[in-house]
């Protein structure tokens, strides 16, 4: 069985795309110990079973609300063999922005290019495959309220689930001086297998320069943690 | 001209300069990308002057006044 959870922006199309896979069918729970909803549904493709899991809508994956903390823990403790990426066509810049904290964190994405008839219509021209390349992941242009391109995302979904290993992690340039530091904090913290074994040595880096709320109470209580605060005046 | 995003008159343009304040509400601006350099232009008013409605980076943005108070433009000639 192939787990799929789906990730995007609130108003993407996420609802309608779980309903499309799952023909509607849906185990309606919540999120354990929070009030948040989980919906689960299955589909089958060519005899594989895919069960996929409907994150709540987030802009990004920070430890600043309950919903992008449920989607982030989700995605990095339960490990989904493929993130499907549900992006707005017609809102690109805003959208990406999740995706990049996706690739980060070093999900195994596929991006779904949703209201791409929304995105025509506005006469914006997208070129899928240049996108594919820049962002190392497959992209399948979708119109979620006609069905269209659900095979086509089917597919993919099931061949990005079988090449796991193979795919490519692009890394995001946040400039020299930043860069340096997080190569360093990122040398840091791979000393502590415990921590690498859940969690990306990058992702955790970059989190340590945000001052994020949950990666700094696990990194407290890493043996890591002196070498890290020794780095604190270059931060 | 700098002035705060609530500032703002209907139809005008400005570019955003900083976004102040902290914790959750700076977090999600930015994330909804409110970001240094993002152009950003006021498309109308509620009756009562709050919320105020934004257009920027091509889709329609409803803000709190209280929540555009932290933002600070520098406005289009």
């Amino acid at each position: 069985m192939i787990k799929v959870a789906l990730i995007g922006n609130p108003n993407v199309g996420k609802s309608l795309i779980f309903n499309n896979l799952t023909g509607g069918k849906a185990h309606v729970g919540n999120w354990p110990g929070k009030t948040v909803e989980k919906k689960v549904g299955k589909c089958v493709y060519k005899g594989v079973e895919i069960e996929i899991v409907d994150l709540p809508g987030t802009y990004s994956l920070t430890a600043n609300s309950i919903d992008e903390l449920i989607a982030r823990d989700y995605i990095v403790k339960e490990k989904p063999d493929v993130v499907v990426d549900i992006v707005d066509a017609s809102n690109l810049e805003r959208n990406l922005y999740l995706t990049l904290q996706l690739l980060e964190l070093e999900a195994n994405v596929v991006i779904a290019l949703n209201k791409f008839d929304v995105a025509e219509d506005l006469g914006y021209e997208i070129n899928v495959s240049e996108l594919s390349k820049l962002l190392g992941v497959p992209v399948v242009p979708t119109v979620a309220t006609t069905q269209g391109g659900m095979e086509k995302l089917k597919e993919t979904v099931a061949r990005a689930a079988k090449e796991k290993s193979r795919r490519r992690i692009i890394e995001i340039s946040y400039g020299k001086k930043i860069d340096e530091l997080i190569a360093k904090i990122e040398r840091i913290l791979q000393k502590d297998e415990n921590l690498t074994k859940i969690y990306p040595a990058r992702w955790l880096a970059i989190k340590v320069l945000e001052a994020d709320d949950e990666v700094l109470k696990i990194i407290e209580k890493s043996p890591c943690v002196q070498e890290i605060v020794n780095l604190l005046p270059e931060m | 001209m700098q002035k705060k995003l609530s500032e703002l008159k209907t139809g005008e343009k400005a570019i955003i300069i900083q976004v102040q304040g902290s914790g959750a509400l700076r977090r999600r601006l930015l994330d909804m990308g409110l970001v240094r350099g993002t152009e950003i232009e006021m498309v109308r008013k509620s009756p009562l002057g709050d919320p105020l409605e934004f257009l920027v980076k091509g889709y329609n943005l409803s803000l709190r006044k209280m929540e555009c108070e932290n933002v600070y433009v520098e406005v289009k000639q």
